[in-house]
């Protein structure tokens, strides 16, 4: 059965913590500099550059720059990587259970069957 | 930055409507467990073997194109007919041990089977014991 790839570590990584994914989230509404971003959060610029490192890392991330100012914008390639994973073996496991359903529903089929025999040969 | 996640959670939800009893008995169960667990339309089943107490194992072979592919691990919770937690390992396709949970809810009619698949990615396989967990319904909302 082929089976989509895991996605690199790094997305797992980045995506871990809440803040993290609250930046993207703030990203994904449109590019920001780091000043703008980090100042809904009760943490030190320094926290807010870690997690803007650990996301530009995973590539969730793009930073550009015009003269002295850095616009971070949400880059969202790697979480398609890591959906089609989770899809994959979602739909793996659902088609396990559709089928054991499949089986218990011809089971009760193929009993009610026998008892209508059953019946008859009364 | 802190210890890194290790885990990738997978979940589905189910209804049926034969009873919770039911419902678990078919996945420790051989001869039922060997008609869909694990069963692909083109395969051909060639082992089931399960040893249903907790720290048994089982082993689930199937014989796809000509290859037998083997689904082996162990018990770890067995509480029927409420949950049911095992490992999963398929060495053909990787050497990472996973960890299945099913828990069945009785329903007026039928019942409700969640799973919980939870899988260490690769890389990962050294540092398991500190862990957070990323449901997927959470992390699909989230973005």
């Amino acid at each position: 059965m082929p089976r989509a790839a895991a996605p690199p570590q790094s997305t797992w990584i980045a995506l871990a913590d809440p803040t993290r994914r609250s930046i993207l989230e703030r990203l994904s509404r449109g590019e920001a500099r780091v000043t703008e971003l980090a100042r809904p959060y009760s943490m030190s610029l320094n926290a807010v550059s870690k997690h803007i490192r650990v996301l530009e890392r995973a590539r969730l991330i793009r930073r550009r720059r015009a003269g002295r100012d850095h616009f971070l914008s949400f880059n969202p390639d790697p979480l398609t990587g890591a959906a089609a994973w989770i899809a994959a073996q979602r739909s793996l496991w659902m088609s396990r259970l559709d089928a054991l359903d499949a089986l218990l529903q011809a089971e009760d089929a193929a009993t009610a069957r026998a008892a209508k025999r059953k019946d008859k040969s009364r | 930055m802190n210890a890194p996640p290790q885990k990738a959670i997978v979940q589905v939800t189910r209804r049926f409507s034969a009873t919770a009893e039911r419902v678990f008995d078919a996945w420790l169960d051989p001869n039922t467990a060997g008609k869909w667990l694990f069963a692909t339309p083109t395969g051909r089943m060639s082992k089931v073997e399960i040893d249903a107490r907790v720290g048994g194992s089982y082993l689930i072979v199937e014989n796809r194109d000509g290859a037998d592919v083997e689904h082996i691990g162990k018990y770890l919770e067995i509480d029927r007919p409420r949950r049911l937690v095992f490992t999963l390992k398929v060495p053909k396709y990787s050497q990472e041990i996973t960890t299945v949970t099913i828990e069945i809810r009785a329903l007026d009619s039928g019942c409700e089977l969640t799973l919980t698949h939870e899988g260490v990615l690769p890389d990962y396989v050294a540092s398991t014991t500190s862990g957070w967990k990323m449901i997927l319904d959470q992390f699909a909302a989230t973005l």
